[in-house]
Order: C-alpha cells, then sequence, then structure tokens
C-alpha cells in the first residue's frame, strides 16, 4: 500500500476532462467535473485515463471502487471494465483505490424513491436519476443495496472503452495510421501489419492528449468475458489463506488494542478499576475512551485480556430495558395515528371492505438481528501531526474519512483510507464506530499504528441492529378469491438514526424502509393498502442484508398465504392469477415448472411454500419443500427463480442466490438479538447459530432475462427465504407460525 | 499411543492423544481418597440413600449429556442451555466414541494438560480437560433413564466395563473428564457433591450390596 | 519454548495459555488461521496439529509439545495446490473466504482419515464449520469433488 502524500504533477498528467468515463449522468452543479483522485497518487510515467484505469510501469490497474464484502464486487467491476479495454482481468492489476467522490453510488440512493420498481413511467425514472445527484453532491461513495452492478454496469464499461480509445488514439497519433484501423488485443493495440504496442507503452503518450469520449459500447454478442462463466478473481488467494482481509494487515511498529465500551448503547462509562489489567503482561496503556476503556498491549490477545480484567460500572443504556418493552413500544405505533409514517400503496376502498362480515387478523413479528460476519470489526490507525492514515475493511469509505478528519482535525485530503477485503459484512461495515474508536486510540498514541479488533463479544454487543418489526395483518376472502389485504408495518426509522450518525444530521420526510418490500409488490387485490408507522429509535439500528424487505418480505407473503389458503385456493395458481407484472408472473411460473409444483401437499408430514418478493428490483420467488420428522423441520429441497435482466456471471448469479436464501432461512431458523438490561444477550455464535452444513437444503436456481434493467442479486434472495419456509411448514404440519425466528415455536433437524 | 480401529469398512489409524502430549498432571486438590467402609456397615437403606445421590450426580447434565447409550449423539442440556437438544454442529461421535470417523471431539475438546482446574474459563467454550474428550461407552446409558435402569446398569459387570464398587471408584479417580464434572468452568453448573462425596457414596453402594430402588419413579 | 509449524521451527516467549491461534497470527504473522469466535463455534482458525484437524482457538500452546502444526499456508499455496484447494477454486466456493481456510483444513482432514466419505460422513464433519456467506452447498460439492481426485490419484 502506498503512502500517498503530496500532489506530484508530472509530465503525463492530465485534465479534468478526463473524469468524463466515471460520470456519465448528471444535471446543472452536478455536471461539475469531479476532480480525478488518480490525479494526486500519479508517479512520474505514469497516466491515469479515466478514474477507473491506472497504467504505469508495473502494468494496468483497474480501480474497483465499490467494496468486496465477499460478493464478487472486485471481480465483476475489474470484468466489467476489462471487457471494453480489452486486457485479461486476471493479468491486470486490481486496486479498490483511493476513496474519492468521483466514485459516487448513484444506484444505491434510487431505492429510496417513492416508485416501485415496475414502475418505468417517465416519471419515475427522471426522480430515479434524479437522485444520482443528491448521492454525488453527498459524496455517496457507498457499496450496498445491491447497487454495484447496476452502477457500474454503464459506467464501468465506459470507462473502459474511453481508456481504450484514448490509447488507440495514442497509437495513432505515433504511427500516422487512423485510430478506426486500429485494433485491440490483451493488453496491446493491434496495428493493421500485425504490429503491438503495450497499453503500458503509449500510457504516456495517451496522458497527454484529450481523451476520446466518444465511445460506443459493444453489444452483448461481442462480449468475451460478461455474460459467461467467470472465474472469481480473488478465489486462489481464498483458498490459500493468502487474501489479506483488514484484520490480517499489520503495520510496521503496531501496538494492539482491545475496547470494551459500555453494551448500553450510547451510555456513558461511570467508573473503572484497571489496577489488574494495568500489571498483566504486555499491556502498556489503558485508555479511557467514548463510553468505555481500551488497552493497549503488544498483542491481541494479551489486550483482550487484559480488558477483561478491568471492573467497570456501566451507566444504563438510553432505551427500555428489555425486548418485551421494546415490543411494546413498536405495536403502540402500529395503527397508531401520531406514529403514522406513510401510505404508498392504498388501492380500492379497504376501509369499507373491511367494514363488516368475515375478516382475517394477525399479528406476525420479526425480531432484532446481528449481522455478526465471521470477520469482526476491525482497524489499523495511524494519526501523526500532519496525517492520519486508516487501513480497515468499509462500505463507507469517504464518511470515514471526513469522521477522521473532524476527530483529528487534519484536512480531509490528509486522512487516507486505504480500503481492505472484508470477511464479509452484510450491512456491518456501513458503520464506523469501531474506526473512530481506533482513531481516539491512536491520538492518543501519536506517530504509533494502532491496531483495534474487535472480539467477537464485543462486536455481537455493540452491533448497529436489523430492526425489530411488528405486523398487524388483515384481510377478507370473498368467492375464493382474496377481496381485501390491509398490512400496518410498525418499526422504528433506521434511515434517519443510519443518517443521523453518518451526516451528522436528521433526514427529515417518511422512512420508506418501513414498508420496502411490502408496499411495492404488484398485485391485483381490489382492496389493497400497506401503512407504515414509525416507532421511536430505541436500540441504534442499520441496514441489514435486504433491509426493509428482510422483514417485509415476511409480513406480506405471510399474510398473502394466510388469504390464499382461506379462500382454499391454490397459492401458487394464485399468487399468479393476482400478478400485474409480467416479469414477475414468469418468475412465478418458472418456479412452478421447475419445481414439479403441484399443490402445498407432498405427502403425509411432507409439503411445500411458496413465497415472492420484489426487492431490489429484482422478483424473486422460492419454492421450499420441508418434512415434518420426529426430530423437527428438515429442509429438503428449495426452488428459486430471479430475473435480473441480463446475467452477467451466472456462476457468481447462482452462489449469490443460494448465499442470499440461506442466510434468509438460517435467521427466520433459529437468530435473534433480545435485550436484558439493556444488554444484546446473544454474544457469539452458540446462541446465534444460523444454518450449518447438514440443514441445507438441495438448491436448482434459474435465472431468466425479460427484465429490461440489469439488476444486483446481493440481497433479492432474502427476503422471500423465511416466508416461502413458514409457508411450507404450514404445509407439512398445519401450523401456521407468525413470528420468527420459528424456533422458538418449532424444533429444527 | 496408536491403535487400529476398525468399522463400517474403515481403517483408521488414530493416535488417541491426537494432537496433544499426554501428561496428567492433578492438583493436589483433586485427589480422592478411596477408603471403602468396613464390610457390614452400611445398610440397605443407607445403600439407598447413597444410590439417590449417585443418581442426581449421573442424570445431572455435566454426566448424563455425555453418556447417551447407543445413541452417539451428545446432548446439550441442563441450566446453560435452555431446551434440551442434541448436541449442535451435527456432531456424531461414531462407534469409535471419540468422532474419528468424521470429525474427533478433540478437534474442539482440546487437551489441557497443565492448570487444569482454569482450564474453562472462557464462557461457552468448548470444555476441555488432560485428556482427550470421548462419549461415554454405550453401554452406560443415562441421559433420560430412571433412576433403577442406570442403577441396574452400574452395578452389571456386563455394562460397566467389568468393574466392581472399587474400580468404579477408582475409575472416577483416573477418568479427568469425570472430574470435570465438578468443576465445569463457563458458567456452567457443576455436578452435584463433590467428587470425593460421590466416591464415597460408591464405596457405601458398594458395600451396601449395590442395592436398587424398586419403583421407577423413585430416587 | 519452541514450535514447529509449517516444517519451520520457531522460539517463542509467550504465556503457556496463550491460544495457538494468536501465536499463529501475532507471534508469527501466519494469518491465514482466522478469528471468528474463540470458542470453538465456527472454525475459522482450524490448523492440523500431527495431522488431524485442530481449533487452534481453543489449544493452549503450551500443550503442544513436540506437535507439529500445519497451516492452510503449509497446505498449498497458489503454485502448488493440495488437491482441496484445487478442488475449492474449481467449484469456486469461496464468498468472502474468511471462513475457508478452515473448511478446507476440515476437508483437508476429513479426506486423509477417510478418502471417500459419505453425504451424511461429510455433514457430520463439516458441520462445525460455521459460514455466514452461505457457500455450503458449494462446499458439499468441493468435498466430493476433492474425494474424487484421490481416487484417480
Amino acid at each position: 500500500m502506498g503512502r500517498l502524500r503530496t500532489i506530484t504533477r508530472r509530465t503525463f498528467l492530465i485534465g479534468s476532462a478526463t473524469i468524463a468515463g466515471g460520470v456519465v449522468f448528471g444535471t446543472y452543479l452536478a455536471k461539475r467535473p469531479i476532480k480525478n483522485p488518480l490525479l494526486s497518487d500519479l508517479q512520474e510515467g505514469e497516466g491515469a485515463i479515466t478514474p477507473y484505469v491506472k497504467i504505469d510501469a508495473n502494468g494496468v490497474t483497474l480501480i474497483t471502487p465499490r467494496a468486496d464484502k465477499g460478493q464478487g464486487a472486485y471481480s465483476m467491476q475489474a470484468q466489467l471494465i476489462a471487457e471494453e479495454l480489452d486486457i485479461d482481468p486476471a493479468i491486470a492489476n486490481l486496486s479498490p483505490g483511493m476513496p474519492g467522490p468521483a466514485y459516487y453510488n448513484g444506484v444505491v440512493m434510487e431505492e429510496s424513491v417513492p416508485f416501485p420498481a415496475y414502475d418505468k413511467s417517465a416519471m419515475a425514472e427522471n426522480v430515479r436519476k434524479f437522485m444520482h445527484v443528491p448521492a454525488k453532491l453527498l459524496a455517496m461513495q457507498i457499496t450496498g443495496g445491491s447497487s454495484t452492478v447496476p452502477d457500474g454496469f454503464v459506467k464501468l464499461r465506459m470507462a473502459g472503452a474511453i481508456a481504450r480509445e484514448t490509447l488507440k488514439e495514442a497509437a495513432a497519433l505515433q504511427s500516422g495510421i487512423t485510430r478506426d484501423q486500429l485494433k485491440t488485443e490483451d493488453g496491446f493495440v493491434v496495428m493493421p501489419d500485425g504490429t503491438r504496442l503495450s497499453y503500458t507503452e503509449l500510457a504516456s503518450d495517451a496522458a497527454s492528449i484529450e481523451p476520446v469520449t466518444e465511445v460506443e459500447l459493444r453489444s452483448q454478442s461481442e462480449w468475451k468475458y460478461l455474460g459467461k462463466p467467470m472465474q472469481r478473481i480473488d478465489m486462489p488467494a481464498k483458498c490459500t489463506g493468502t487474501e489479506k482481509y483488514g484484520i490480517d494487515v499489520s503495520v510496521k511498529g503496531m501496538v494492539h488494542a482491545a475496547v470494551r465500551a459500555n453494551p448500553g448503547l450510547g451510555a456513558k462509562m461511570e467508573s473503572f478499576d484497571a489496577s489488574i489489567a494495568e500489571s498483566m503482561r504486555g499491556v502498556q496503556k489503558v485508555l479511557p475512551v467514548e463510553n468505555g476503556i481500551a488497552v493497549i498491549a503488544d498483542n491481541t490477545w494479551r489486550a483482550w485480556r487484559a480488558v477483561d480484567a478491568i471492573d467497570i460500572k456501566w451507566a444504563a443504556g438510553p432505551y427500555p430495558a428489555g425486548t418485551q418493552e421494546i415490543f411494546a413500544e413498536i405495536e403502540k405505533a402500529v395503527n397508531s395515528e401520531e406514529h403514522r409514517d406513510h401510505r404508498q400503496r392504498d388501492d380500492g376502498d379497504v376501509t369499507t371492505a373491511l367494514e363488516e362480515g368475515d375478516n382475517f387478523e394477525a399479528v406476525y413479528k420479526v425480531p432484532y438481528l446481528a449481522h455478526a460476519p465471521m470477520e469482526p470489526m476491525n482497524a489499523i490507525v495511524k494519526v501523526t501531526d500532519d496525517q492520519c492514515e486508516i487501513w480497515t475493511g468499509t462500505q463507507i469509505p469517504l464518511f470515514v474519512r471526513d469522521h477522521a478528519a473532524e476527530m483529528t482535525g487534519l484536512d480531509k485530503d490528509m486522512v487516507f483510507v486505504y480500503v481492505q477485503p472484508m470477511g464479509g459484512s452484510f450491512g456491518h461495515k456501513l458503520e464506523d464506530t469501531h474506526v473512530l474508536q481506533a482513531v481516539e486510540i491512536a491520538k492518543a498514541m501519536k506517530g504509533t499504528a494502532v491496531k483495534l479488533v474487535w472480539s467477537r463479544e464485543e462486536d455481537m454487543t455493540h452491533d448497529y441492529l436489523r430492526p425489530g418489526a411488528v405486523a398487524k395483518g388483515r384481510g377478507k376472502v370473498v368467492d375464493g378469491k382474496v377481496e381485501a389485504f390491509d398490512l400496518s408495518v410498525g418499526q422504528s426509522g433506521l434511515m434517519a438514526d443510519w443518517f443521523g450518525r453518518l451526516m451528522g444530521m436528521n433526514i427529515p420526510g417518511p422512512d420508506a424502509t418501513i414498508t420496502t418490500g411490502s408496499w411495492d409488490q404488484r398485485f391485483a387485490i381490489p382492496n389493497y393498502r400497506v401503512t407504515g408507522y414509525r416507532a421511536p429509535v430505541m436500540v441504534p439500528i442499520s441496514s441489514w442484508r435486504s433491509v426493509g424487505a428482510s422483514g417485509n418480505g415476511f409480513f406480506h407473503d405471510s399474510l398473502l398465504d394466510e388469504l390464499i389458503h382461506k379462500a382454499d385456493a391454490d397459492p401458487l395458481a394464485e399468487r399468479i392469477r393476482l400478478c400485474l407484472d409480467d416479469t414477475s408472473r414468469k418468475v412465478l411460473e418458472k418456479v412452478g415448472e421447475i419445481s414439479g409444483w403441484n399443490g402445498s401437499f407432498i405427502s403425509e408430514n411432507r409439503g411445500r411454500g411458496v413465497a415472492f418478493c420484489l426487492s431490489f428490483g429484482v422478483p424473486t420467488a422460492i419454492v421450499t419443500e420441508v418434512t415434518h420428522t420426529d426430530v423437527g423441520i428438515k429442509i429438503d429441497r428449495v426452488f428459486v427463480v430471479v430475473d435480473v435482466g441480463d446475467v452477467l456471471d451466472p456462476i457468481n448469479l447462482e452462489a449469490q442466490v443460494f448465499g442470499g436464501v440461506i442466510f434468509g432461512m438460517a435467521h427466520a431458523m433459529n437468530c435473534e438479538t433480545t435485550f436484558e438490561n439493556h444488554t444484546a444477550q446473544q454474544d457469539n455464535y452458540h446462541a446465534f447459530e444460523g444454518m450449518r452444513l447438514y440443514q441445507v437444503p438441495e438448491f436448482e436456481i434459474v435465472a431468466l432475462s425479460n427484465a429490461e434493467k440489469i439488476r444486483g442479486i446481493g440481497e433479492p434472495g432474502v427476503p422471500p427465504s423465511a416466508p416461502s419456509l413458514g409457508n411450507a411448514i404450514f404445509a407439512a404440519t398445519g401450523r401456521r407460525i407468525r413470528e420468527l425466528p420459528f424456533n422458538k415455536q418449532i424444533d429444527f433437524v | 499411543m496408536s491403535k487400529m480401529l476398525l468399522h463400517k469398512g474403515l481403517v483408521v489409524t488414530l493416535s488417541l492423544s491426537s494432537a496433544i502430549v499426554f501428561t496428567v498432571a492433578m492438583a493436589a486438590d483433586e485427589k480422592v481418597e478411596i477408603s471403602p467402609p468396613a464390610a457390614g456397615s452400611v445398610s440397605k437403606a443407607q445403600g439407598l440413600n447413597a444410590w439417590s445421590r449417585i443418581f442426581q450426580v449421573a442424570s445431572h447434565p455435566r454426566c448424563a449429556n455425555c453418556h447417551t447409550g447407543p445413541s452417539d449423539r451428545p446432548m446439550w442440556s441442563g441450566p446453560s442451555y435452555g431446551k434440551p437438544r442434541v448436541h449442535g454442529m451435527n456432531i456424531q461421535a461414531g462407534n469409535s466414541r471419540i468422532g474419528a470417523e468424521t470429525i474427533l471431539c478433540s478437534t474442539c475438546h482440546t487437551t489441557k494438560s497443565d492448570d487444569w482446574d482454569n482450564a474453562n474459563t472462557t464462557k461457552h467454550a468448548a470444555p476441555r480437560v488432560a485428556m482427550s474428550w470421548a462419549l461415554a461407552p454405550a453401554n452406560a446409558h443415562w441421559f433420560g433413564r430412571t433412576t433403577r435402569q442406570i442403577c441396574e446398569q452400574l452395578r452389571d459387570p456386563e455394562t460397566n466395563g467389568g468393574r466392581d464398587t472399587l474400580e468404579i471408584a477408582e475409575h472416577l479417580n483416573h477418568d479427568l473428564i469425570l472430574h470435570w464434572a465438578w468443576s465445569p468452568g463457563g458458567n456452567r453448573e457443576p455436578a452435584p457433591y463433590s467428587l470425593q462425596e460421590h466416591v464415597n457414596d460408591i464405596l457405601a453402594w458398594g458395600v451396601a450390596g449395590t442395592p436398587c430402588p424398586e419403583d421407577q419413579s423413585g430416587g | 519454548m519452541e514450535i514447529t509449524v509449517n516444517d519451520t521451527s520457531y522460539t517463542i516467549d509467550v504465556e503457556p495459555e496463550m491460544p495457538l491461534l494468536w501465536v499463529l497470527r501475532d507471534e508469527l504473522g501466519i494469518t491465514g488461521p482466522k478469528y471468528g469466535c474463540g470458542i470453538a463455534q465456527c472454525g475459522a482458525c482450524t490448523v492440523h496439529v500431527n495431522g488431524y484437524a485442530l481449533r487452534s482457538c481453543q489449544l493452549a500452546v503450551g500443550d503442544l509439545g513436540d506437535s507439529k502444526v500445519k497451516t492452510i499456508e503449509g497446505l498449498g499455496a497458489p503454485d502448488s495446490l493440495h488437491f482441496v484447494q484445487q478442488a475449492w477454486i474449481e467449484n469456486q466456493v469461496a464468498q468472502c473466504g474468511y471462513c475457508q481456510s478452515g473448511q478446507i483444513m476440515q476437508a483437508a482432514s476429513l479426506l486423509s482419515t477417510n478418502p471417500n466419505p459419505s453425504d451424511d460422513q461429510i455433514d457430520a464433519a463439516m458441520s462445525g464449520n460455521l459460514c455466514r456467506c452461505g457457500t455450503y452447498p458449494r462446499i458439499r460439492t468441493a468435498v466430493k469433488a476433492a474425494a474424487k481426485k484421490l481416487q484417480e490419484v
């Protein structure tokens, strides 16, 4: 990792116009070019053609600014650039680059618009495009929202194409042969006579000319890498223990820190006695930090042992002490006018339809959930008088930079964030509390790099959780058809809580995540209403793989399934009949076909459930088959159909689909984070088990390509997985379980 | 110490001490005195009283969880677990009773040869002692069994490993997994009474002629 | 104290109760074995000790004695892959990859004692290794593919 300091303007430095490769959207103010962050990092003889391609003596470096949490984002970004640049991505160097506003994520904000994904009207599309503007202005270099592919699909290929054409133009100027007669191949410009000029030797000339921005992207039929099974570039390193995650980074002279912060989240430390800890081997310093205490020692284990030996008195957390009280607040919000946040779905006249007669009513609940990625939170920070360096795996590098600048009083330009590969995240690394703790410690250890690693227990008791939620469902069935559907969802506002931490300000207006995954489904129910009620923020909350849809997928589809059963209709046929969106309907039809659907009954003690959710623009249908055995529910087979538009890598798509479904089902089976005495009770995997290999069903996965827009697939598998399992359990046992996790009421094999 | 285990066509050469230097170092306070009462000095009623305490120990989760009989699956039950359930992670001790067919118990339950009183201070970690972790033999089936069933198993040399009560007491003295039951660490509830009291009860029960309760619900 | 890791011997000056995992990672800079839980719940720290899989977070380094430690780095390197690693790469198992060092070491240990495990035996041997990304279907495939490689040798 190079140290990046003063801007050295070299001979080949190129103008800001070269940014065009990175930015293709925008309006007025947002149209102003953004500084290409590679320009401040150029050494003698280097050229940077777009923010995504850097060429120096060592070859071609593809910049992949979306962080890799394990979903192959680095590979995919490299492959998108390489497809147009004509270079084997396995041969190119890959680097996440230094964080910069040029790498803003436009698409991640699209999910927050008040239009469902299936709405392709001009109005909806314009508003979505408009959302790229605040993303750009707020410098939102964020990884999340299944957005890496949709955001990069055009941008990154454009970057590759601009770089390629500019290199060709440089070769044309050198040789006097016009650009249209030149070809490119594997990192070379090829002359009509077969002479090959490497990109590396052309780089300096290319950097000194005006880049060629009038380029056309290749059609799908010309793709060499995309659309075909690809080998993920990180695979050999990850299978030989040589991939370096943040937790593996070592910086010369570093010391090791442990932190124990108040498990009553946000509350102070009242007093502590560190006399034992101070005398323990290897301990260099005991240091109070915000809401807790840190130990600095010569290795991780000694720091952890010492922090365990500190006797601490905590102030009580600023929220109700126990899970029951917390959920009582949420329940109170549901259907209370005072807490009403938004109603984005209100078809027909639900009030009249449910006025009298035989109405169905049920209450559903989903718990708070930790992210608990395998790699716990960690960061290395080194602060000196004139700069701050940070090594960490993060989804929000620019926020990390800005927050560290604020804490150290340094210029933002003097804070360097070196983003590391992540051992999972699921949204955990959209937060930076651990980094700021490390900055605080490093400030007290000026000149020395401090490596902070949270223990698993510290990690799981200081998470920003998936919010718990309660939904009250009502409905009516008339003549074997679902006539009315009314869902009221109560939850704390996670966007306001998260943004408050990131931006230091509250965002006004409704919080769409309360009903995302419920209100934006498209079914022809005559009286169809979804209302969001906002409970106060109690324990701090944040985004968790699939965000609002993680709970709403369960609420919406469970209620729908109950009404369909009440109507005595077939669960799959009725969903297909009700579905108004063509792409979604085809997904449902396909899942029926591959699963051999012939009703929810399979045989005695065996049943199947279907569920559907449209999230992140991806219609996803799942059929799950279970057996009710003597020792509990066994998940036998799972069939999944998705539609992401064009599939860029079928191998990775399949991995993301079964990974998402396993993630969703695992938590639905046996995970929750509960509170006692203001403290999260599940502090390690013994109490937060998830799914183990022997519980994993067989999968069959199909991706359709009827959708017009390309979509990301990191999250959409999650929302329908819990209801498909719940619906299957109902089919096999006759028991409808309306509260997650299921294992509170039924055993699993 | 190495031996060949043959089962189901699978041949495994297994070093029982697998990873570990096999030293048995016991602190002074773990030593158990074995002094049986004089012959004829314990009445049947006293013997049954001793048995009822032995049963409380044998049926306690610290003991019964690994005495699961013909099932090769250890249990997780007792105050630190909530509802009784089989050991997580699909653990099967196999015919070898040490998991040799698939995953050794000692993969997680490592051997702690030194200072083992403090070996289990980490909450929820896999318990460890100064010998290889294993499931009890299938004959010694205690989990979910009645006091009479356990009693009959324990007094019958056919099912107790060919031991008289003095030898059972000796076994208790040497099998360090059994010692662990009284100092399990990690917030686990220890087995009732003490190891010495348990040994005394075994010896008294033996001298009384190993009486077993008639009534299956007793004990 | 002296310990042997990947055929190299090291002299270390640490408390005997220090877990092998942290000796490897912080004292020797061998970072293939990962910390995930510290209580034998996840298996990310799995190494081989005298050829058998073992959770290095659970073994006090003082109890190692003369036993030989092998980590994922000693199993095979990118240019000299072990057949289990090869099977893992060919089947593109890893997502975040953090648990895979442990998964691979566990699978290699299984196949060294049981070269042709049944599906049930794979499910039993590999269920102590947690994967939060849900790579399990491909772990199953890769263990079988590795066993097949072994039959072909």
